[in-house]
């Protein structure tokens, strides 16, 4: 990765604008850098403009304005053929997992590696692998619906684990899940991020970010209107000056 | 070499899964291609046989049999001939008598010997065979013969000026509509198959949105629908290839049969190239129908 220069921020969002065709303006001058290695809650309402934040870190839609990088990438810039490369940089969970119905736990996470060329031969240690460090060993042969939400969800973490991914994007990702299964599938987020990738959760869940203490950027009619270390849900009532 | 077999595999396991899954919107491309290939096949061969008649009948074009009655005696067919070899529009005059003209039509193809034999009697007439060196005189040397006593009179001769331009019209119209009806027939398939690529899309739309979100490439999500396409192109251009390759030559001899002065050829090397090109036109078919319903349905 000759183009990384070495203090940059893995992301960077610098004024960033996205206006959908329809005229709603999603994100206002958005400014945010996370560097390698964070763990970062993106909190705010239902339709705050979190969404979209993270639809953009995946190309998924171009901002209006305002330049997107990641991992040295000017997102606006990076060519259509390009885009499955750097999706294979990103792995990413979602709050109704996405797995394939007719397919096994395997075979979900090994699709992933099918659709991407990787060669058949080192796909099963891989699906091995992943599906250890997410606790699934002995599930591999069972479908989707034979499954807690929770094991679910560890699916979809180790299909987005298999590229060994340097950004780990978990959009609401404990949003079905009772709280019990929530703290697991939080603690699974940790440990992931504990092995050298960055992770970018977006969620609603106070009671999770309020206890973690961790960097929180909340947004709120499509402006970001705190980033604090160690922060809570809520901003501090008593916090003056 | 891994990734490629990867790719391919997976290109065509998603492909027939997706053949079968929708099998009714499949079997129904299937048959369009196979009426295009059909008509495009029987299209390419009756135009064939007409140029090869019209072909045959211009070596004809500068001769002319004059048919003499059965009461004509030898010497004065001899005398006749002669009258007609002495005129400067006439090249060759050649005798031939009813046994020659009966041997003849024995040789001609398709036709069962039997029916001859079962009339007893030699119905041919005579005939002298005028070849002129301008065949526009054949109008007028016609005319004149017909006046003769020792002329047969049904028929005087088996002059037909028109027979040419009727055939070569007939070619040209055949071709117009065949082409207007294969235009039609194709634009039909491309649209079917456009439609079956949709369908086969739309229920994989869960697996595609994954296979982009992991990283798959727009050509590797696109190959299965193309390879799909192909599938359906290759399955009606068999069948039709199948059909017209065994059935041209009983359909030729069977026209024989029926239309027995028409000099109907059977052609294996053409039909050669008619089976190549039907099975290339429905692989065109598939590509460009499948091309289509992919481009208009995966651009994000």
């Amino acid at each position: 990765m000759a183009t990384i220069i070495p203090a940059a921020p893995q992301i960077s969002l610098d004024h960033v604008q996205k206006t959908y065709p329809n005229g709603t303006v999603a994100l206002r001058d958005v400014t945010l850098e996370i560097p390698k290695q964070d763990f970062v809650f993106l909190v705010g309402p239902s339709g705050a403009g979190k969404s979209t934040l993270v639809r953009l870190l995946i190309r998924e839609e171009k901002a209006t304005t305002g330049t997107i990088r990641v991992e040295g990438q000017d997102l606006s810039r990076l060519k259509r053929r390009h885009l499955p490369y750097l999706r294979r940089k990103i792995g990413m969970v979602f709050q109704d997992f996405k797995l394939l119905p007719n397919l096994t736990v395997f075979q979900n996470v090994g699709f992933a590696l099918r659709v991407t060329e990787g060669a058949l031969r080192h796909l099963k240690p891989k699906v091995e692998e992943v599906l250890s460090i997410v606790g699934l060993e002995g599930k591999e042969n069972k479908y989707p619906d034979q499954l807690s939400g929770g094991e679910q969800q560890r699916v979809a973490i180790a299909r987005a684990l298999v590229h060994d991914p340097r950004i780990f994007l978990a959009d609401e990702p404990t949003g079905n899940l009772d709280p019990a299964t929530s703290w697991e599938i939080i603690q699974l987020l940790l440990q992931i991020n504990a092995r050298g990738t960055t992770v970018l959760m977006a969620t609603h869940n106070r009671e999770i970010v309020d206890v973690m203490r961790r960097r929180v950027v909340a947004i709120e009619g499509g402006q970001i209107v705190r980033d604090e270390d160690a922060g809570g849900y809520h901003a501090p009532a008593l916090e003056s000056h | 070499m891994h990734r490629l077999w990867n790719r391919i595999d997976f290109a065509f396991s998603s492909a027939w899964q997706n053949f079968w899954r929708n099998a009714a919107v499949s079997v129904a491309s299937v048959l369009i291609v196979w009426v295009v290939l059909l008509a495009l096949g029987s299209l390419l061969l009756v135009l064939h046989s007409l140029d090869q008649i019209v072909a045959l009948e211009k070596t004809k074009a500068s001769a002319i049999s004059v048919y003499l009655a059965d009461t004509t005696p030898l010497s004065s067919a001899m005398d006749f001939k002669l009258h007609l070899e002495q005129d400067p529009r006439v090249t060759n005059v050649t005798y031939v008598s009813k046994d020659q003209a009966l041997a003849r039509f024995r040789q001609l193809p398709a036709l069962d010997p039997s029916v001859i034999d079962t009339l007893g009697t030699n119905p041919l007439p005579a005939s002298l065979d005028v070849t002129v060196r301008d065949i526009r005189d054949l109008g007028a040397i016609d005319q004149e013969v017909r006046t003769s006593p020792l002329v047969d009179k049904s028929p005087a001769t088996n002059y037909e000026p028109n027979v040419i331009d009727k055939i070569i019209l007939l070619a040209r119209v055949a071709g117009i509509a065949g082409l207007v009806l294969i235009i039609g027939l194709t634009g039909l398939s491309v649209f079917i198959i456009m439609l079956t690529i949709r369908t086969a899309i739309y229920l994989r739309r869960k697996e595609i949105e994954v296979m982009k979100l992991v990283g798959a490439t727009d050509w590797f999500v696109r190959w299965p629908f193309i390879v799909e396409g192909l599938i359906v192109g290759v399955i009606g251009a068999v069948v039709a290839v199948v059909i017209v390759g065994f059935g041209y030559r009983p359909a030729v001899i069977n026209l024989q049969s029926v239309l027995i002065f028409v000099p109907l050829a059977f052609d294996p090397s053409y039909l050669r190239v008619v089976l190549a090109a039907m099975l290339g036109f429905g692989l065109l078919l598939g590509s460009v129908g499948s091309y289509l319903g992919v481009r208009r349905f995966l651009k994000q």
